[in-house]
């Protein structure tokens, strides 16, 4: 039973690396970012439930309010970079090149 | 042990807590708000003086002890300690040091009460009497030390302020090149005390690196050692007391003020020299070669500076010749192993000498810092307190009895006759004819005869009284000084006996005699020569053939400047164009290249985008999980 959950959870943080990597746009990145968290949550809970235990079921909860806040920072900074260069693709953004 | 007594370590403190104080003051006012001079005289004097009431406890209460036992000490705190070796900063107050620490203290006050009226005007007034202060605290460091250590401690800080002294008008280039001068022949005499120092620990440090462990010790030092250490620590005496090789610093510091001159480059810090032979008397009076050669080395500058300071026309350069003369003295007598001798020249060298500086500077403050002899001339009627003060200063430097050098000069040269050294009497002798001749050539050259600087001389007017007060209280020494040791009495040698291993030798009276009138002779010759030359006025004269040699001071500056700065400036050069940018340069500038071409390397990974910077995170994240999850396994 475990199993299946888990494999979801594994599913959608693939699905989420593989969007923060090909995806240019930066809102797709943040939702992808989401997703992964998402999954984690998943398997928090599931163990959580095998276990018996509360403590997968408090860290989820944490990792929403986390999450919660982190969007309201992520969709002020892009605003910023809106504003900055007036395009939300993120290979405009390369200031780090060598 | 000797008594502990805590007041020991408040004498040095003193001067040192007035450095300090008024150094500090200089600093927060001098931008500003200037503070009146009187208040930086009053307090720079304080020091000295509480030092000088100290001097006297000391000594009263060394005098009511038994002669054997006559050390007070006093261990201020561990300074070190480096496994088995122990270094205290300690101090010692024996006979020895006593006499030295009462005419240091009293001359430093005088010649700081002094300073207040020469001084005076001076922008820097303030960091003078710092300067001074500190000075007067090394020399005490030095005096009281317990150990070498210690006394190197001191030896050093004297060095410091002699340098700063020199160049204290910095304003002018030449006096900062003296101050570098001095401070940098010094330096070569130091590494030959230090050196000495440490072939001294060598052999016998391990038991105790005191002078009372060193003398219980001495006979365990091995011949050549011991000789070794004697002349290792010459060589530091040769370059603080201005002896042949390195005397070439002395003349070349009378560009700092004139009391300074007074202090320290003739009553004090240039007689640490003829002190440290005379502290390790034990480990001199075992080596005789060591002695001989001190003696020689001493002999030999004392009639080549007696020649300098034949020709001179500075006033200044007159009495610093006649300085590194008598200080030649001093080593002829420690080196013959007449240590007390020696210690009681210094005591009365410090009365006169002090006393013909500091009048050199009344006449030199009155003329308006003219310091050309040939410019004087006639002063007796201006100044009359200053001629009289110096003509007795001249008579003990010259050696007439019965003042002050009479005594200390003959006994030296007594001592050499009793112990056999008969080329060092000859020697000494001749010179003290020499003596007496310079030093009246510069008395009757101006003060006697007719003025040669007409305006100059209408101007010129006897010193305030701040300044005529140490002259005569150091004239009074300079005259009477000598009695305390003069032959049948000794009171001086008796009193330094239980600090200095010595052999008054036992020689008939018709020696004694024949000594004392020799030298008189010679006194007199010197004067007789002088009178014929100068006593009636003379016009300033032209040197020619070895008078001009020996003005220009045998050329030795111009030699060492070719022999030893000049190479080593080229090599010193020649380094830096020749081998550093092709030999030192190469791997230091190789470790740069390695480092600019990994960067190179790793640069290529910085592509800038974000996502690529995702997967490096995700790759590195999955290796380590990978790596975990094997050594898990």
């Amino acid at each position: 039973m475990i199993h299946s959950y888990l494999y979801l959870s594994i599913i959608l943080f693939c699905l989420g690396i593989v969007g923060v990597i090909s995806r240019r746009n930066v809102f797709t990145v943040f939702m992808s970012i989401e997703l992964m968290l998402n999954a984690a949550n998943l398997a928090f809970v599931a163990f959580a439930r095998v276990h018996e235990s509360m403590d997968g079921h408090v860290l989820a909860m944490m990792v929403m309010a986390v999450a919660a806040a982190e969007a309201a920072l992520a969709l002020a900074v892009v605003i910023l970079l809106h504003k900055h260069k007036s395009k939300l693709d993120t290979n405009v953004f390369s200031l780090l090149k060598g | 042990m000797g008594q502990s007594v805590h007041y020991l370590g408040l004498i040095p403190l003193f001067p040192l807590m007035g450095a300090v104080f008024i150094g500090l003051l200089h600093v927060f006012t001098c931008k500003n708000a200037k503070l009146p001079e009187k208040v930086y005289g009053l307090l720079a004097c304080v020091g000295p003086v509480l030092s000088f009431v100290m001097a006297l406890k000391v000594f009263f209460q060394l005098k009511a002890l038994p002669v054997d036992a006559r050390f007070l000490s006093h261990n201020a705190f561990t300074w070190f300690s480096v496994g088995d070796l122990h270094i205290n900063m300690g101090f010692l107050a024996d006979p020895l040091s006593c006499l030295m620490l009462l005419f240091v203290t009293l001359i430093g006050s005088l010649i700081h009460i002094y300073s207040i009226g020469y001084m005076s005007g001076d922008k820097n007034y303030g960091k003078f009497f710092a300067y001074m202060n500190l000075f007067l605290g090394s020399m005490l460091v030095l005096v009281l030390g317990d150990s070498p250590v210690v006394m190197f401690v001191g030896w050093e800080g004297v060095g410091l302020c002699s340098y700063l002294l020199i160049s204290f008008y910095s304003e002018d280039t030449n006096n900062v090149l003296a101050g570098n001068k001095a401070f940098i022949v010094n330096r070569i005499g130091d590494l030959g005390f230090v050196l000495g120092m440490s072939f001294l620990f060598w052999g016998i440090g391990a038991s105790g690196f005191d002078y009372l462990s060193l003398k219980a010790n001495i006979h365990h030092l091995t011949p050549a050692i011991a000789l070794t250490v004697c002349l290792l620590l010459f060589v530091g005496a040769t370059g603080k007391s201005a002896q042949i090789p390195l005397y070439v610093w002395l003349p070349d510091a009378m560009a700092g003020p004139t009391p300074v001159s007074a202090l320290i480059h003739a009553a004090t810090m240039v007689t640490a020299g003829v002190y440290m032979v005379a502290r390790f008397s034990f480990l001199y009076a075992h080596v005789e070669l060591a002695g001989d050669i001190v003696a020689w080395v001493g002999i030999l500058t004392a009639l080549l500076a007696a020649i300098f300071g034949m020709f001179q026309n500075d006033i200044k350069k007159v009495l610093a010749y006649s300085t590194v003369s008598q200080l030649g003295y001093m080593f002829a007598g420690v080196g013959v192993a007449a240590y007390s001798a020696g210690i009681f020249h210094v005591f009365t060298h410090a009365f006169f000498k002090a006393l013909l500086f500091l009048g050199a500077g009344s006449v030199i403050y009155a003329m308006h810092h003219e310091q050309n002899i040939w410019k004087m001339g006639g002063l007796k009627a201006k100044m009359p307190k200053t001629y009289l003060t110096m003509v007795i200063g001249a008579l003990a430097l010259a050696g007439c009895p019965p003042f002050s050098g009479f005594f200390s000069k003959d006994e030296i040269l007594f001592s050499a006759l009793a112990t056999g050294h008969y080329g060092i009497w000859a020697v000494g002798l001749l010179v003290a004819c020499m003596t007496a001749y310079y030093t009246f050539r510069m008395i009757f050259v101006v003060f006697h005869g007719e003025p040669r600087d007409q305006h100059a001389f209408d101007h010129a007017k006897e010193s305030p009284a701040v300044m005529t007060v140490p002259l005569i209280i150091l004239a009074v020494g300079a005259a009477f000084a000598g009695f305390l040791n003069m032959p049948g009495v000794q009171t001086v040698s008796h009193w330094l006996a239980p600090s200095l291993t010595e052999h008054h030798p036992h020689a008939s009276s018709f020696v004694l005699v024949f000594a004392m009138a020799t030298s008189i002779v010679a006194f007199l010759v010197g004067i007789k020569i002088a009178y014929s030359k100068f006593g009636k006025g003379a016009a300033e004269p032209v040197f020619s053939g070895f008078e001009k040699f020996a003005y220009n001071k045998f050329y030795v500056d111009e030699l060492y400047n070719a022999v030893i700065v000049q190479p080593y400036k080229a090599v010193g050069s020649s380094i830096w164009k020749t081998i550093e940018p092709n030999v030192t340069d190469g791997p230091v500038k190789a470790v740069t290249r390695l480092y600019m071409m990994i960067g190179t390397a790793f640069k290529v990974f910085q592509v800038g985008y974000v996502r690529i910077y995702a997967i490096y995170m995700i790759v590195g994240l999955s290796l380590m999980s990978l790596f975990l999850s094997q050594s898990l396994n």
